[in-house]
């Protein structure tokens, strides 16, 4: 109970200063400048141009790069997690996904994320 | 998440399943669109002239409660997984949740995040995440085509925010089940219910992260990753997957070279690599297969 107090006290400090922000800004005004331009190019455009290829190709790489970052070198807590263990649960979870033909994403990620709790127990004792 | 259909009859025969099984990943977006052609979108509109509403209100509220279902508690748990993600790297509730609520862009705040952690530079940070956002570019320009003729004006660069993969992947579905002057009150609500969420999803991921015990908030952490993995696995596009697998190659090594912008560099390094080779190789090796020019 103290634990919880204590963590609800110091949750809402203020930590980030300016320039946090101001990257914050920065990106919400170029994540609604790409909603606003697909706005205005509605109908106008084909999605099969090969501008707009090369923009997916970027961005699954870029969203794989962090993925992998993410899973073999975290920063903060799940580096906690032995390598070995990070890379087992995502094998189950895809494997769950894979096996269900109908490629239900709930119970791929409820498995994946329960076992992660596991292991955090497992660790605790 | 298969392939939308946009032949009207297609979906309704589908709106008898459960409309809520089908999960809206996360960056499935382009290649769901290669099978949208501008024709069929134009044919969905003259096709649908099913009264599934009476009114705009009965639309919106049809929206909100299309909204309640997997998709949208998928989404409440990316970001519940986001706060808590904010609250053990040392972030403060207020910018945690702002970012969802200014963003509303998953795979972007956590780019954001990370290349903050990083102490990667305010522009390098907005042009990686505008990077991400590019997606919306293509989800809107063929979702918008579809609303009426009317709605199609300046008001609409205000609704647009509300544009996200999931409310998106509803509402294309779902869009020829109805008539063109309901679609938008239709997407307003679905799309304000999937924002509205994502606020107190996040302020909730934040609180409890510190406030649980320790396994728990290590289920959160590990929710958005695994996400993204596993949308990965529905995509079927060989150039995409080439993208994926360079981008997970370039990841590490870019990262190894300079932290700061690896993100970046491993995205326009991996994902122009893998465009390259799939227009060299890949497509004219499809194209030979299939016994065309």
């Amino acid at each position: 109970m103290e634990a919880i107090t204590a963590n609800l006290s110091s949750a809402f400090a203020i930590e980030q200063g300016m320039w946090e922000w101001l990257a914050l800004i920065a990106a919400s005004i170029g994540t609604y400048a790409c909603r606003a331009l697909g706005a205005m190019l509605s109908g106008r455009v084909s999605q099969e141009s090969e501008f707009f290829r090369w923009l997916s190709a970027v961005t699954y790489a870029m969203v794989a790069a962090l993925t992998i970052r993410l899973i073999f070198l975290p920063v903060g807590m799940l580096s906690t997690v032995p390598l070995y263990l990070r890379l087992i649960i995502c094998a189950i979870a895809v494997g769950v996904m894979l096996i269900n033909p109908s490629r239900r994403l709930v119970p791929a990620l409820l498995i994946g994320t329960l076992l992660m709790v596991a292991v955090g127990i497992v660790q605790a004792f | 998440m298969s392939t939308p259909s946009t032949n009207p009859n297609d979906v309704l025969k589908r709106r008898t399943e459960d409309p809520s099984d089908r999960i809206a990943t996360g960056m499935d977006c382009p290649e769901s669109h290669q099978s949208l052609h501008q024709g069929e979108i134009e044919s969905s509109l003259d096709q649908a002239k099913t009264a599934r509403f009476s009114t705009t209100t009965d639309a919106f509220w049809g929206g909100v409660r299309d909204g309640r279902g997997a998709p949208a508690m998928v989404l409440f748990a990316g970001m519940v997984g986001f706060g808590a993600m904010g609250r053990t790297n040392g972030f403060d509730v207020w910018f945690t949740t702002a970012t969802s609520f200014l963003m509303f862009a998953l795979p972007g705040q956590i780019v954001m995040l990370e290349m903050i952690l990083l102490g990667a530079s305010s522009l390098t940070i907005a042009l990686a995440t505008s990077l991400t956002a590019t997606r919306f570019v293509t989800m809107t320009a063929t979702l918008f085509p579809m609303l009426h003729v009317r709605d199609r004006n300046k008001a609409l660069y205000a609704k647009v925010h509300l544009l996200a993969m999931t409310a998106w992947a509803v509402s294309l579905k779902e869009f020829a089940t109805m008539e063109p002057k309901h679609r938008l009150s239709y997407f307003c609500g679905l799309g304000l219910l999937c924002w509205l969420i994502s606020i107190p999803g996040t302020a909730v991921g934040f609180l409890i992260a510190g406030s649980v015990p320790m396994p728990v908030t290590l289920g959160l952490i590990f929710i958005n990753p695994l996400f993204f993995l596993l949308t990965f696995t529905e995509i079927k596009v060989s150039g995409y997957r080439l993208a994926i697998l360079l981008g997970s190659i370039a990841g590490p090594i870019c990262y190894l070279m300079d932290r700061d912008t690896s993100l970046l560099t491993a995205g326009v390094v991996g994902g122009t690599l893998a465009y390259w080779i799939d227009r060299k190789w890949i497509r004219r090796y499809d194209q030979v297969k299939r016994g065309g020019v």
